[in-house]
């Protein structure tokens, strides 16, 4: 058995250099601060913050679009600094951002899937099949020939996720990828992402600042003004709701709700964190 | 009731091709609503349900195919309807409005709109202030920097300052706080009451039942061009069935209420707040142990 993680940050630090000339002898801004993480293959794991706090730079320190200043990542062993393993680590672990539109090129739903793998060369038959296993797995195989304008916003994030799916990685990151979508769609893209992870055993990265995406991962990983203030599972994690607070995270209102019975005697388990699971503890 | 500030009759819409096509799309039908002066109604509905489409008439960007639209007195149908005073007094905020940030200091940028209103400078100067004051960005601190320099919150709260330095009397915006995490979003509601409390009517276009919930008075649910439900949150999230069916999610704490409600637990329809909702579970568990005891 490989014990490596998939992906393991050692004492990593980062910094995005200073915006303009005039402001050269500013410091750079810390963006990351010794950030130690190692993520396995299989996971869910939540990556949850507020805007500034540094999750998408980690997001990206993750497939080496950046590289640490200080300290080292890690990809299955690879270290990301290395350009030539940037190409492989980046075909590994593939990434989706809040907009589809600025990874969708093609015309027709197929080619765009097929995109990365004909500009790797590969030849015709494996494309094709490897295009519409993809499209499958995201349902949207029957909406192949239409140009990906005519497609909603949460049939162009799956078709973001096929494109991705296609170069079988085995990690795929979320970058607030819900956050432009309306609810049923996000749950749609939400729970997509668990059927990937159970079924075709994908790492997922799911980053966003909505507590309530969270309460399904397998773990949760809180990142505070560059540095990872919280890790555990969610049932730990939400059994402390007034940390979360100080954190001036918004609690959902149904895990409040259960917080508050629970004080008052009701038996409600640590684990009920989805609405389904706490309706069926309080009305046993 | 007061003399409603937008009242739509009978309102339909039809794209049609302006080439002379026979494709034509019908966007609304029939919709007929009144809104309150001073209140704050929300516009709910899927992709494609005619929210967008139903604002844009609010400000005469669009005129009705068959029915009337009256909006502050002014009929925006009507030949000759003075759509200029109508767009000064009707104010918009687009999505992701900071996109449209464009000048050089915060000040210039808030002032852009009452330049074009041949206000003196010194009206200008304090509609500007004030506009700045009322989003949170002092202008000591604020009126003198560049727009870009801020925050994704505090850009977009520009962008409105911007729109109410025009003194509207209706605020349009439409998915104002998409992309906005929780801090970001609960500093734009609390900038959006002030505005409601100094009388302004705010019509807001989500899909985010939360926001909804915590801002509105009154919902309005659009569903293929068609006025499919009306009325205050309260009662319209205790029918989460139906909205349902219109493709739209209840918040989830009503969803958790139905739930239980489904397993048999008589939770009172009008539970809706936290509060509520703890005081109704609460009492039931009591209710049940003095059954339990007087067996």
């Amino acid at each position: 058995m490989n014990e490596k993680p998939l992906i393991d940050f050692q004492e990593v630090s980062f910094s995005y250099p200073p915006l303009s000339n005039n402001q050269s002898n500013r410091a750079p801004i810390p963006v990351l601060q010794d950030i130690s993480l190692s993520i396995k293959q299989g996971e869910y794991l939540a990556l949850l913050g507020h805007n500034g706090s540094g999750k998408s730079t980690l997001a990206r320190l993750c497939n080496a679009l950046l590289v640490p200043a200080g300290g080292h990542v890690f990809v299955t062993g690879y270290d990301t600094a290395e350009q030539a393993h940037q190409r492989p680590i980046r075909d590994m672990i593939g990434m989706i951002f809040q907009n589809p539109d600025n990874q969708i090129i093609a015309t027709v739903v197929e080619d765009d899937v097929a995109w990365a793998l004909t500009m790797r060369g590969l030849p015709a038959s494996l494309i094709r099949k490897r295009v519409e296993e993809a499209m499958q797995a995201v349902n949207i195989y029957h909406l192949r020939g239409l140009p990906p304008h005519k497609l909603s916003g949460g049939q162009r994030q799956r078709l973001a996720i096929a494109g991705i799916l296609a170069l079988r990685p085995r990690c795929i990151i979320a970058d607030e990828a819900t956050a432009q979508l309306d609810p049923l769609s996000r749950q749609e893209i939400i729970d997509l992402l668990h059927h990937l992870n159970q079924n075709y055993g994908l790492t997922i990265i799911h980053v966003t600042h909505l507590l309530e995406e969270t309460v399904q991962a397998q773990r949760i990983v809180v990142l505070e003004q560059g540095r990872i203030v919280i890790d555990g599972r969610p049932a730990d994690i939400f059994s402390n709701l007034s940390r979360l607070r100080q954190l001036k995270l918004t609690i959902p209102e149904p895990i409040e709700l259960a917080d508050r019975l629970r004080k008052t005697g009701f038996s409600i388990s640590n684990e009920a964190l989805t609405v389904e699971a706490i309706a069926r503890e309080l009305s046993q | 009731m007061s003399e409603p500030i937008i009242s739509a009759h009978k309102l339909t819409h039809i794209y049609s091709n302006k080439h002379g096509g026979t494709l034509q799309k019908v966007a609304l039908s029939d919709v007929t609503l009144d809104i309150a002066r001073g209140s704050c109604a929300a516009i709910i509905g899927i992709t494609g349900s005619g929210k967008s489409t139903l604002v844009q008439h609010f400000n005469g960007l669009l005129k009705p195919t068959s029915g009337t639209v009256i909006v502050d007195g002014i009929d925006i149908g009507a030949k000759g309807a003075d759509l200029h005073t109508l767009r000064q007094r009707i104010g918009m905020l687009f999505q992701f409005p900071e996109s449209q940030l464009f000048e050089r200091t915060i000040f210039a940028d808030v002032a852009f709109g009452p330049r074009r209103m041949q206000l003196s400078r010194r009206e200008i100067r304090e509609r500007v202030l004030h506009a700045l004051d009322m989003v949170g960005l002092p202008p000591h601190q604020f009126a003198q920097r560049s727009p870009f320099d801020l925050s994704g919150g505090q850009k977009r709260r520009v962008a409105l300052a911007g729109v109410l330095a025009m003194s509207p009397k209706v605020l349009i915006l439409d998915e104002p706080t998409v992309g906005l995490d929780a801090e970001g979003r609960a500093e734009f509601y609390s900038y959006l009451k002030r505005i409601q409390d100094e009388g302004v009517t705010i019509v807001l276009v989500s899909h985010d039942m939360a926001e909804v919930a915590t801002l509105a008075d009154r919902l309005f649910v659009l569903h293929n061009g068609l006025l499919v439900m009306q009325g205050e949150p309260r009662s319209l999230f205790s029918q989460s069935e139906r909205l349902g069916q219109y493709g739209l999610a209840t918040p989830p704490l009503s969803e958790l209420l139905s739930l239980l409600r489904t397993h048999g637990m008589a939770i009172p329809a009008h539970a809706f707040t936290l509060d509520e909702a703890f005081a109704a579970i609460s009492s039931l568990h009591k209710l049940t142990e003095r059954g339990e005891r007087h067996v």
